[in-house]
């Protein structure tokens, strides 16, 4: 491309500028990032160490560190609140609701992307006025749904009333983000004989890649949080989720916040774990692909 | 193509997650499920679980499903399953809900099973009592298991001798606090408010009846109005400034600091206060008598087990019942949960007398001398009217943008329109 | 015929979608406008019946807290809404270039996101609470901020924050991937400082996945309400009740559901007409 060639000369200029510039920029580039950076990192972590603190030290224990360490609480809810069951459940459920969401809103979203097609506003508007209601209002009519259906009491019927309420979010999402893919490279994949599939599997969807990543965790972690509907449509100790485990300890009659911050620790670090190796496919390497070369 | 790589790995992980559950919930031949559901899932689980072993072991043809919910959501939870028909077996319900449950035609009466049962006449008549008071037919809907009373909390290390009356109960408020953090006393001014306040005021006052002989309600009766003013004084001068939005979990959390002297909760709350201080370091009083010297106490609701109409097992459903009310587990329970049996052969159980703060809350409740005031749990609308019509109204009386009196005015008038209200639809 | 099934697969593609809303929404929003036409409270079951427009009669005219719920939700959206947006577009350039510690800074900040609602409420109320906060360290012992009417405002704008930031960072993250490297040279080219880039370059790129992301999450903000009944309860005196809060109120603990259904169907109309009006004048999705 032209441009590419016309910056070049504009970097030669620069280097042959010397070395104070860049020393300016360095300076310039602490202000800019990492004292920004810093400070909200540490309104970040503030929140996360307090919940560490209380689920490492022993009850009652007022220090700001956690010392003497214990592991009582991670033990309570473990053995005695049975995380493990809850932990699974919320697996299953939130996976399953992900790739389902994902799914249907890359298509959802590439049919409002691409086509202009009679009743596309209509379908826009209905989408939004889905979330225009809290689902507490809509829980006894889902339920009786649910219960006429049969999937009462299985993590099916969390799996389908989080896809469904994750959809038309995950749909709008997804529509701005392959909007945001030149029609054109479609186009030239199409005119070169692929069918329109091929064309999307090959060339739409590997730039969709930071959206994918970003709908898909969205919907992965809107149903892991879910606990009105995790504890309304379930009613079977073995098919609860996290959201329930910890509501446990917190309640009239029992104020663990030990157990609470335990059960905290227990849940997030999974999903943290699994963002921060997934966080940098939300990056897509541009120079490595296509739309470059 | 890496992405596609990490979905396909996340996919087989929920599908090897979801293979190793399959299987679970398979039923035997020949053996009759009950689902159970407790109303305070948690803490109180592992108590359910051994009883529930137990019951199993008992009855080898029986399996029970244990179910907790978390108390903060129960009554949504069984509203729900209600009007979607899917009700438990067996479920733990309290009086102050349990006129809802039976509005909505829900429950089971025990009557018939009770009076064939091994338990018949072994439970506390006032528990019995109460359960029937709260419904217009006066069936027992409730099986009771166990009943609360409202203590104080305090600490033995601040506070080496309890007040014996308000009025050393405000000066020992007032001189157990110490700037900065230390307090005497703490209000609950968020969620759960209203029944506590009540229990003062009529310690306080010593009125003995909710609604005087013309339905009118006795909630703002001058020495109802006069507590209420001293309470609303103390706070942020006695009471620290953060008890306006004071629910239970945040009472305890700040209780179990060590920084505040007294906390009025009821015997429920014992094991936590355990947990935090050490069984040697914790007291409890009952709430002093009033002016007239005759100690008033409000009854609180009274927690047992429900069946459900719509279960297709009552027989094992009242025999899990009849079970779990039994003198043994009657006891087991309790003593784990530091509350009073509902089994009168578990009431005579040596743990009941040796624990102090059980020992006090049974010599009061024994006491012919002390008046009971039994708030109305049968209008329907008394949660709503205690709780979400007039809590943040309690948090103006703390804030000083409303007055004491004007506060129980309010709160006198929906009970008393309540009450008319009931009447005339139950043709009273 | 390949213009009939080119014609098809828009609607092909929407089908699932459109069955799954039909199936599982359009019955219970629909029970939630015909609640709000009937007199319908579980504690007052012989007053059951049809109520006509005695709900809205009552919203409009008799009930201030009403109108009080609706200027705290209008608060709290717009102040949500900007902050979150704000920080968010900060956070997303700054984790977008690259320095050292760029992956665990990114999982960092991204990271309450993952933590749920209960949770997230639960650290708040241990960070608030004089006795087991983190003021007390910072020598102020006594600071009630969610008891004080002056406090309890930013107080829990921060706590939602906190969790509501990484939304918008991720976003628009992923969005800035979206804009080739080309257009940067060639503003850098044209002699355009970096904050004409961010603004000739940036921004209009960015516009769309903007408009959305503040749509969406205004949405997500107004009808949310688990950070606020647990960290206040609506309070202290009623302070912090929005619309959806004071439906929950109503309709789940005072078990009033006709009522809660008109109020649910007042929150419906507005985000309906603001959203429609939000879409119209952003000029969404139209061609620059």
């Amino acid at each position: 491309m032209s441009t590419g060639v016309m910056a070049r000369p504009r970097g030669a200029h620069a280097t042959a500028s010397g070395s104070r510039r860049r020393q300016g920029r360095d300076r310039g580039r602490v202000l800019r990032l990492y004292v920004p950076l810093g400070l909200y990192l540490l309104f970040t972590v503030v929140p996360f160490y307090w919940m560490l603190v209380f689920a490492l030290r022993p009850s009652g224990s007022t220090t700001p560190v956690p010392w003497p360490i214990t592991f009582e609480h991670f033990t309570t809810v473990w053995n005695d609140i049975g995380y493990a069951m809850f932990f699974r459940n919320s697996v299953i459920v939130g996976v399953w609701s992900l790739l389902a969401t994902t799914v249907l809103a890359v298509m959802g979203g590439y049919a409002l992307s691409r086509f202009r097609f009679r009743g596309r506003s209509l379908f826009m508007v209905v989408l939004l006025c889905t979330q225009f209601i809290p689902g507490a209002m809509l829980l006894i009519p889902l339920f009786s749904i649910f219960k006429s259906l049969g999937l009462i009491n299985s993590l099916g019927s969390l799996i389908l009333a989080d896809t469904v309420f994750n959809l038309p979010l995950s749909i709008i999402l997804m529509s701005g983000f392959i909007t945001a893919v030149p029609y054109s490279v479609e186009e030239a994949a199409m005119v070169d004989g692929c069918t329109r599939l091929r064309a999307f599997l090959a060339v739409v969807l590997p730039q969709l890649r930071p959206g994918l990543i970003a709908v898909g965790s969205f919907a992965f972690i809107h149903t892991w949080n879910n606990f009105l509907f995790a504890l309304m449509f379930v009613s079977r100790q073995d098919s609860f989720t996290i959201p329930v485990g910890l509501s446990y300890t917190i309640g009239e009659y029992s104020a663990d916040f030990g157990a609470l911050a335990a059960g905290g620790v227990v849940a997030a670090v999974p999903v943290v774990c699994v963002f921060a190796v997934i966080q940098r496919y939300l990056v897509h390497g541009i120079s490595a692909g296509a739309v470059k070369g | 193509m890496k992405s596609t790589k990490a979905w396909a790995a996340l996919a087989v992980l929920a599908l090897a997650v979801a293979g190793c559950g399959s299987g679970s919930g398979s039923q035997e031949p020949g053996k009759t499920t009950i689902t159970f559901w407790d109303n305070n899932g948690g803490t109180r689980t592992p108590i359910y679980q051994e009883l529930i072993k137990r019951f199993e072991a008992a009855n080898p043809t029986i399996h029970v499903e244990y179910v907790g919910i978390p108390i903060a959501s129960v009554q949504q939870k069984y509203d729900t399953a209600i009007a979607g028909g899917d009700t438990p077996d067996v479920g733990g319900v309290t009086t102050s809900y349990l006129a809802n449950l039976v509005g909505q035609q829900a429950l089971e009466p025990a009557d018939d099973w009770l009076g064939k049962s091994a338990v018949n006449g072994k439970l506390a008549a006032p528990m019995i009592k109460s359960v029937r008071d709260t419904v217009t037919d006066g069936k027992l809907y409730l099986v009771p298991g166990t009943s609360n009373m409202d203590v104080v909390w305090y600490l033995k290390d601040k506070l080496p001798e309890p007040p014996a009356t308000w009025d050393e109960f405000f000066t020992d408020t007032a001189e157990l606090t110490k700037a900065p953090d230390q307090y005497g006393y703490t209000i609950r001014g968020g969620a759960g408010s209203i029944f506590q306040v009540l229990a003062e005021m009529y310690a306080y006052s010593g009125v003995t009846q909710f609604f005087d002989a013309s339905g009118k309600s006795t909630v703002n009766d001058p020495k109802n109005v006069e507590y209420l003013t001293k309470l609303a004084a103390m706070y942020k001068k006695d009471t620290p400034e953060a008890d306006v939005t004071n629910d239970f979990p945040k009472m305890v959390a700040a209780f179990g600091t060590g920084k505040i002297a007294m906390m009025h909760h009821n015997l429920g709350s014992y094991n936590d206060h355990v947990k935090a201080h050490g069984a040697d370091k914790i007291g409890a009083f009952a709430l002093p008598a009033g002016a007239s010297g005759k100690r008033t106490i409000v009854a609180n609701p009274v927690d047992g087990f429900a069946v459900f109409k719509g279960s297709e097992h009552k027989d094992a459903a009242w025999k899990f019942v009849e079970f779990l009310v039994s003198k043994e587990s009657n006891s087991y329970w309790n003593q784990q949960t530091g509350q009073i049996p509902a089994n009168t052969e578990a009431q005579g159980d040596s743990w009941v007398t040796g624990l102090p703060h059980l020992k006090t809350a049974v010599d009061v409740l024994n006491d012919p001398a002390t008046a009971v005031v039994s708030p109305p749990y049968y209008l329907p609308q008394f949660s709503s009217i205690t709780k979400a019509d007039t809590e943040p109204l309690f948090q103006k009386v703390l804030l000083k943008q409303m007055s004491p009196q004007e506060f129980l005015d309010t709160m006198a008038q929906k009970l008393t329109d309540a009450q008319a209200e009931w009447k005339k639809a139950h043709g009273g | 015929m390949a213009t009939l099934r080119r014609r098809a697969v828009p609607y092909l593609l929407i089908s699932p979608t459109v069955v799954l809303i039909a199936a599982f929404l359009v019955y219970p929003i629909g029970s939630v406008a015909y609640y709000s036409l009937q007199n319908r409270n579980l504690t007052r079951p012989w007053a059951d019946g049809f109520a006509g427009l005695d709900n809205f009669r009552r919203m409009l005219f008799e009930d201030e807290l009403f109108w009080q719920s609706l200027a705290f939700t209008a608060k709290w959206v717009v102040t949500e809404i900007g902050l979150q947006l704000l920080l968010g577009l900060v956070l997303a350039l700054i984790v977008n270039e690259s320095f050292i510690g760029r992956g665990l800074a990114r999982s960092l900040v991204f990271s309450p996101w993952a933590v749920s609602g209960v949770l997230t409420t639960g650290i708040w109320i241990l960070l608030y609470t004089p006795q087991t906060g983190v003021l007390r360290f910072l020598g102020q012992p006594e600071t009630a901020v969610l008891g004080n009417l002056d406090t309890v405002f930013p107080a829990v704008v921060v706590a939602e924050l906190w969790r509501g930031v990484p939304f918008f960072a991720i976003l628009l993250l992923a969005g800035l991937q979206g804009i080739p490297g080309e257009l940067y040279e060639a503003a850098a080219v044209d002699g355009a400082g970096r904050i004409r880039r961010f603004r000739h370059v940036t921004l209009p790129h960015l516009r769309d996945a903007i408009v959305l992301a503040t749509l969406l999450r205004s949405v997500w903000e107004f009808n949310n309400v688990d950070l606020l009944y647990t960290l206040t309860g609506g309070g202290p005196a009623q302070v912090t009740t929005t619309l959806p809060l004071y439906v929950a109120q109503r309709a789940v603990d005072s078990k009033d559901f006709g009522y809660g259904s008109a109020l649910t169907m007042a929150g419906f109309v507005i985000l309906l007409f603001f959203s429609i009006l939000y879409l119209r004048l952003s000029r969404f999705g139209e061609e620059r």
